[in-house]
């Protein structure tokens, strides 16, 4: 009896997907990948309880089989497609609300709902979950875990992590844990295994289910768009409202380039880009949230400090509302989405290092430098606030690649790795919101150094044969093979 | 019509974006959580069966055919969704693949009998009896009322173009039937693929239309509205097609009916051809607030959830068909309305299968409300 056969037996043919035309859809996300580097599973399953992930884990187990689990498939580098074949584990079939504790500002949800059902789920009660990345309406619970995205309102909220209170898994051996500390906000009691889930990619165990932190949703907000001479000027500024004792619910720097990217839709109404002042570099989105006579105040606040930074009020809305529809609301004229027309001919590829708060600027201008070297048209970059309270940004340095075009793909790689690279020597990060996946595997030492091994020695205990979504983070040689 | 090839750059657009949004309105999606079953999964299906990479297997049959073409994909994205599945369907069946047997069924009906429901063509014309209407022929009006297969061959549904005959009368608008000769629009050839017999059949249609010196069509079917617009668009013949509702929301606004309001609370449901396809949001709600009060369903206008009945999903897949007919009614019973309305004849007969909640159709409800102010307020004024 083949593994195949035995998930068949133990979980019915209707959660079994062996057609090649099957195994196709479920092989990409949205990183760029040259057609023949496309590797499909060889069987899809669709669990609809932890028990069914059980199972399944424990066939592969057995068999030594590979296991990628995905969500909405529309992660930026690969981290939820399979390279080694194997299983798929298409988590979007377990998309129940468990609980809605409003008492208690908490939700439990199966990890294939997506951010935007859970968000369905808790309105009626006056609350929301605040990780709200571009992709809420098809990123689910456990892949925005898994590979620790961005969030448009992290400089208030932070990210997945911030709202995360607990999680089940089942791990490499298909043993059902529970990590976290119930609904408590917070534990000093143990270490924080939980911790261990946001960005791990599926390489430690399957994210079944989680419990999430929720939030009273704000009454009223205010968007602006500031334009600044340098993406410096858009930092200090920020830190000088933080001092203020302001409190900003989003905060995003895009370089002019950026914007573009931002206002596609604004650009096929008018049939041109938004008119912003030639001197200006940076342009700072900024949103305040709350009642509304502390929303103004703080807003009034907001630019009358802007004035000693030479920032400039972006005065016509369109622009300001159009970049924000595409960043938040996604309220697209019916038939008009923007996404697809930004991108006929290319795709979308980025590199997302993080770096102190006072080297963005010099950082943007190694992005520029390193985009030309390596011949890929610039899309710009954007630095979002994803951290709570202070200046801590994620980085988007943004290219477009012909996906189509190997030379191309390899330079795109090249060009990722090159920033990566760079960030770790600016004192920073490789990685802020799309994990390591395959991509930054090779030199994950890099940045980690000795603890790497420690790393390892955490992926062996959690999945001693190396069968979890094996190529992310480490070579599949370094879990077990 | 573009063939599969034709939309190649689109599907490979949608490979490279791979945004999903289209899955979070899909009805059947949201029903079956199979990615191969909504649009970016199924585009990705059709990119890969153009670039060699699997053959035409069963679960390629199912991906191009379960699916009730609603438009709801497109409402969420700037490519032609739809026109993809329609194009799927039929480069599967230029490519051997044999009809769906339901499918072959529906497609035997409308070649022997000229409507997909196995009825003698004398059926069309029963629901026409005792309202003179006068028969299409040259020199005679302008403006044809098309009543629709469906409508007119069903019994049940006779009602609704009773209604919709009656108040064209009353508004004054003077048109004629076709009778027992009025053909199939195609909609039906269209949806599953047989686009070279819908090309025929809509040339001859439009054929006829022009001998007998149509200028205007007016329809109670939303799939003949998007139909035969579609046809008189690409014929290049000056015919203006409405749907009833367009035409009849202009005596409730001018204030020609002697409307009886009543307090009930009623929801109306977007036929997926008259809405999103078409188009025609605000003329049936203008009907609706005038007889009652209207209560949306969180899911409404563009956004509007599709009953099941489209595309062929009903007769070849009844089971995922009936519950996105449960959903939708479930939907409406949340509003705490007590009556669905509408204006389609498949979204009615599907939607009344569910029990719970009174269906009614958008014209019958408008002329009983008018009926029941002239009976009740001593005018002998009869119904026109």
């Amino acid at each position: 009896m083949t593994y195949i056969d035995e998930l068949v037996a133990v979980l019915g043919r209707e959660k079994v997907l062996t057609d090649p035309s099957e195994k196709f859809v479920y092989g990409a996300d949205w990183s760029p990948r040259t057609p023949d580097e496309f590797v499909p599973p060889d069987v899809v399953v669709l669990p609809r309880s932890t028990k069914d992930v059980q199972r399944l884990v424990k066939i592969a187990y057995a068999h030594d089989i590979p296991v990628t689990a995905g969500g909405g498939l529309t992660g930026m580098l690969g981290g939820a497609v399979p390279i080694f074949g194997g299983i798929y584990v298409d988590t979007t079939t377990m998309n129940a609300i468990v609980e809605i504790d409003p008492k208690n500002q908490t939700v439990r949800a199966q990890a294939g709902a997506t951010l935007q059902e859970v968000n369905d789920a808790v309105q009626p009660y006056d609350l929301w979950l605040p990780h709200q990345p571009e992709s809420k309406w098809v990123s689910t619970v456990g892949s925005a875990i898994a590979c620790d995205n961005d969030s448009t309102f992290g400089v208030r909220y932070g990210k997945i992590l911030n709202c995360l209170l607990s999680a089940e898994i089942v791990t490499g051996t298909g043993e059902i844990l529970e990590l976290g500390h119930r609904k408590a906000h917070f534990t000093s009691s143990g270490y924080k295994l939980k911790d261990l889930l946001a960005g791990s990619e599926g390489t430690l165990g399957i994210i079944t289910e989680a419990t999430l932190k929720l939030e009273p949703i704000p009454p009223s907000r205010r968007v602006d768009m500031l334009v600044f001479p340098r993406m410096g000027a858009a930092v200090d500024y920020l830190s000088r409202l933080l001092k203020a004792g302001l409190c900003i619910e989003a905060a995003h720097i895009n370089c002019k380039r950026r914007l573009r990217f931002y206002t596609h839709s604004y650009k096929l109404k008018h049939g041109k880009d938004p008119d912003i002042p030639q001197w200006a570099e940076a342009l700072l989105a900024i949103a305040f949230a709350g009642d509304v006579e502390v929303v103004d105040s703080h807003r009034a606040h907001a630019l009358k400090i802007a004035k000693e930074f030479e920032a400039q009020l972006v005065e016509e809305r369109e622009i300001v509302d159009s970049w924000w529809m595409s960043k938040y609301t996604l309220d697209f004229e019916p038939f008009k989405q923007t996404w697809p027309d930004s991108q006929t001919k290319k795709k979308f590829g980025a590199a997302d290092p993080g770096v102190p708060v006072g080297r963005l600027e010099e950082f943007y201008h190694k992005f520029i430098s390193v985009a030309e070297k390596h011949g890929l048209e610039i899309i710009g970059m954007n630095a979002y606030l994803a951290h709570p309270n202070s200046i801590g940004f994620s980085l988007s340095c943004a290219v477009f690649v012909n996906y189509r075009d190997k030379d191309e793909v390899r330079r795109f790689r090249e060009f990722h790795d090159e920033l990566s690279r760079l960030a770790v020597a600016f004192e920073g990060t490789m990685s802020t919101f799309m994990s390591d996946t395959y991509q930054k595997a090779p030199y994950l030492e890099l940045e980690h150094g000795a603890s790497l091994k420690y790393m390892r020695e955490v992926k062996r205990l959690f999945d001693p044969k190396g069968i979890m979504n094996p190529g992310k983070k480490f070579g599949r040689e370094g879990a077990g093979r | 019509m573009n063939g599969l090839e034709e939309f190649r750059e689109e599907l490979e657009t949608c490979f490279g974006t791979s945004c999903g949004f289209c899955e979070r309105g899909c009805p059947v999606y949201q029903t079956l959580k199979v990615k191969t079953l909504c649009m970016r999964g199924r585009n990705r299906t059709m990119l890969g069966l153009l670039q060699g990479r699997f053959e035409i297997t069963p679960a390629v049959v199912q991906a191009a055919f379960e699916c009730t073409l609603c438009g709801n994909c497109d409402r969420w994205c700037s490519l032609k969704n739809t026109e993809h599945t329609r194009a799927f369907r039929e480069y599967l069946l230029k490519h051997g693949v044999e009809p769906m047997k339901e499918h072959s069924s529906l497609l035997a009906s409308i070649k022997n009998y000229g409507n997909p429901w196995f009825q003698p063509r004398s059926a069309r014309n029963r629901w026409t009896k005792g309202l003179n209407i006068s028969k299409a022929s040259p020199g005679g009006p302008e403006v044809l009322f098309f009543a629709g297969c469906t409508s007119a061959v069903t019994k049940p549904l006779n009602r609704s173009l009773v209604a919709s005959a009656r108040l064209l009368q009353r508004a004054g608008v003077k048109f004629a039937t076709m009778g027992q000769d009025e053909p199939c629009c195609g909609s039906t050839l269209l949806r599953v693929g047989q686009t070279m017999a819908f090309e025929e059949l809509s040339r001859e249609n439009m054929r006829k239309f022009e001998s007998l010196g149509i200028k205007k069509i007016v329809t109670a079917c939303p799939g003949c509205y998007t139909t035969l617009k579609k046809s008189v668009e690409s014929s290049g013949v000056k015919i203006d097609v409405r749907h009833v509702a367009q035409e009849i929301s202009g005596l409730v606004r001018q204030g020609k009916l002697d409307l009886k309001r009543s307090t009930e609370r009623l929801t109306y449901h977007d036929p997926c051809h008259l809405g999103r396809l078409g188009g025609v949001f605000e003329e049936p709600r203008e009907i609706v607030n005038a007889v009652g009060t209207l209560v949306e369903m969180p899911n409404n206008r563009y956004e509007s959830r599709c009953c099941g009945a489209g595309a062929g999903l009903q007769s070849a897949f009844p089971k995922l068909s009936r519950e996105l007919a449960t959903k939708r009614v479930a939907e409406a019973r949340a509003t705490g309305a007590t009556t669905i309305v509408t204006s389609c004849p498949f979204c009615e007969t599907q939607l009344r299968t569910v029990p719970g909640i009174k269906v009614v159709d958008l014209m019958e409800l408008l002329l009983d409300s008018a009926q029941d102010v002239e009976k009740g307020n001593g005018n002998n004024r009869k119904a026109a």
